[in-house]
This record gives structure tokens, C-alpha cells and sequence, in this order.
């Protein structure tokens, strides 16, 4: 199993970059340096360094606020039904088109394919001439005809 | 990254439950609303991003996937931008670029029940940038490495902007200048 780094005491510019951009409480540095900040947290410098950007900290934590209206939040929850609504409805008229072309596709691939595949239809004159055989016209005329030779 | 706390309420709000909309208004309006008061030092234009803001939620909510940022850090940035939008719009930028100079000169003496006030005034004179980054990393209480994803820039150069932003806080309020 891998040994768990240890994390090397830290120096005192490393200390104070993060005091100046973090303020004077540890809680707020980013975890992976607490640990490392701590010896260096408990020395005279370390403290005043501390101190200092805790000045800062108390004088912007006096900044509030305000907690929001309820009437703010009705009108942002009423607005929410309407929008959602809206948003389902779209979808369900997208999902309509979706559908729509892909039948569409479908029937214009199944025409396509009966085209290219499908062998070509006799022509009219035979399919129309029912009395049409392969030995000749078998119709009531043809025997006349027979007969007249 | 650990599993979005939030992920759950959005995809209830997509389906349309009205419990998860009511929810998702009480957890993060108040987050959203001191967001845009301290980026904007105005109350009512808040109000006006934190509607905005909700407006982009409900419209996004069905479509929403987890990927790389969780959807706190995903509404901070939309409510950063619509804050953006205020600032250029309030000023008239020409350009997209705001400007990085902080006015440092310290601010008179606060009245009593005044630091307030003058808390404010000093956020707003600070580039907007190191606002931002101050907001996001001590007011929202941000971690550093999902600020500067909201931020879109890299952790050193976010703690870059945190330094920069509390020294000219520093020297406009405690009159600790650098030393």
C-alpha cells in the first residue's frame, strides 16, 4: 500500500501569499495547505501575519445581505410553472417533428428502394390485354380469325 | 468530483414537480441574491439577476447533465454573466474589457452603523475581476479550485486576483497599506 505524503512545513512567503489571498483564518485556506500552514500558524509570524488579514476579514463580514423577500420568491416560483410548462411543450412538438421526419425519411427510402430493386413493369398494352398469352391473343377473335383462314 | 447535491432537485424541476421548484428557490435564492448585491452594490438590480438567473434554471433544468462543473458553480457563473451584462451596460464599455485599476484612496471614516455602506462602496471600487474573486471564494465560501472554474482561470491566477482585490480592501478600509 502506497504511504500517505506528508505534508512539508510551510514556508513563510508561501504562508503569507495564501493569508493575502484567503484572509487570517485557516478554515478558509484551501484544506490541501492547512495542515502544512499550522506550525507556521503558531509562530510569532505566523500569527501576525494571521492578525493582519483577520483585520480585513472582521470589517468584511460586517457586509450583509439582505435576506430575500417572500415576494420576490413567489414571483420567481410562479414564473417557474409557466417556463416549464413552455419548456415540456416544445419538447413534445420537437419529439413530433423528430418523429414526423423520420417517417418521412422512411417512406422516402422505401420508395428509392422499390425503384432501384422492383424490375420494370410490363408495358401497358399487355398488362392491359387480358386476353394476352404467351402463344398469342387467345381471344374471342383470335378463334374467328382461325376459322376465316 | 463527489456526486452534485443539486442534481436531484434539477431533475425533478425538469419533470415538472412543483415541491422541487419551491426547494430549489429557497436554497439558492439567498445564495444568488448576495451574489449579485455584492458584485452590483444595488439591491434591486439583484433582484432583477436573481429572477434572470432563475429564468435560465427552469428553461435549462430538463436538458441539465452533470459534467465537469456542478450546477452551484454552473449558476454562479450564469448570474456572474448577467452581472457583466449590468456593469458594461451600466458604464458603456466600448470595449468587453473591464478595467483592472482599483481606486485605492481610503474611504473617510465610517459613522457608526455605517461600515456597511462603506464596505460596499469599497467592493465596487475595485476592478471587477477581484470583486468576483472575493465574492466567490469569501462571501459564497467557493472552494478555491471551483471559483476558478467559475472564473474560467487557473488556481494560481485566482489567488492572484484575491490578493490584488483584499489589498486594495485593506488599504481602503483599515488603512493597512502594504508594509
Amino acid at each position: 500500500m502506497a504511504k500517505k505524503p506528508i505534508a512539508r512545513p510551510m514556508d513563510a512567503g508561501r504562508f503569507a501569499a495564501l493569508a493575502d489571498a484567503y484572509g487570517g483564518a485557516l478554515h478558509r485556506w484551501p484544506p490541501a495547505d492547512q495542515a502544512a500552514a499550522m506550525p507556521f500558524a503558531e509562530t510569532d509570524e505566523g500569527r501576525a501575519i494571521l492578525a493582519r488579514a483577520g483585520r480585513l476579514d472582521a470589517v468584511l463580514d460586517r457586509h450583509r445581505v439582505e435576506a430575500p423577500s417572500p415576494a420576490l420568491h413567489r414571483a420567481i416560483a410562479a414564473h417557474a410553472a409557466t417556463e416549464v410548462r413552455q419548456q415540456r411543450r416544445h419538447r413534445f412538438w420537437w419529439l413530433g417533428f423528430g418523429l414526423a421526419g423520420v417517417g418521412l425519411a422512411g417512406a422516402v427510402a422505401g420508395l428509392a428502394l422499390v425503384t432501384v430493386v422492383a424490375p420494370d413493369a410490363p408495358s401497358d398494352h399487355y398488362v392491359m390485354d387480358a386476353n394476352a398469352t404467351s402463344f398469342g391473343d387467345a381471344g374471342p377473335d383470335a378463334d374467328q380469325a382461325e376459322e376465316d383462314l | 468530483m463527489g456526486a452534485d447535491p443539486d442534481e436531484e432537485l434539477v431533475r425533478r424541476i425538469g419533470a415538472g414537480d412543483p415541491a422541487a421548484v419551491q426547494a430549489m428557490v429557497a436554497r439558492k435564492l439567498p445564495r444568488l441574491l448576495a451574489l449579485a448585491a455584492r458584485m452590483l452594490g444595488d439591491a434591486a438590480e439583484a433582484e432583477d439577476v436573481a429572477q434572470e438567473t432563475f429564468v435560465r434554471i427552469w428553461r435549462h433544468a430538463s436538458g441539465w447533465r452533470h459534467g465537469q462543473a456542478r450546477f452551484d458553480t454552473w449558476i454562479h457563473r450564469v448570474a456572474l454573466n448577467l452581472c457583466y451584462d449590468r456593469l458594461r451596460r451600466r458604464r458603456e464599455w466600448t470595449t468587453d474589457e473591464l478595467p483592472e485599476v482599483a481606486d485605492e484612496a481610503p474611504l473617510p471614516d465610517a459613522m457608526p452603523g455605517d461600515e456597511e455602506r462603506r464596505v460596499n462602496q469599497a467592493l465596487q471600487r475595485i476592478a471587477p475581476r477581484q470583486r468576483e474573486a472575493i465574492v466567490l471564494v469569501y462571501y459564497q465560501e467557493l472552494s478555491n479550485i471551483e471559483a476558478a472554474g467559475a472564473m474560467q482561470v487557473s488556481v494560481d491566477a485566482l489567488e492572484s486576483l484575491l490578493a490584488r482585490g483584499r489589498r486594495s480592501l485593506q488599504a481602503m478600509l483599515t488603512g493597512d497599506g502594504d508594509d
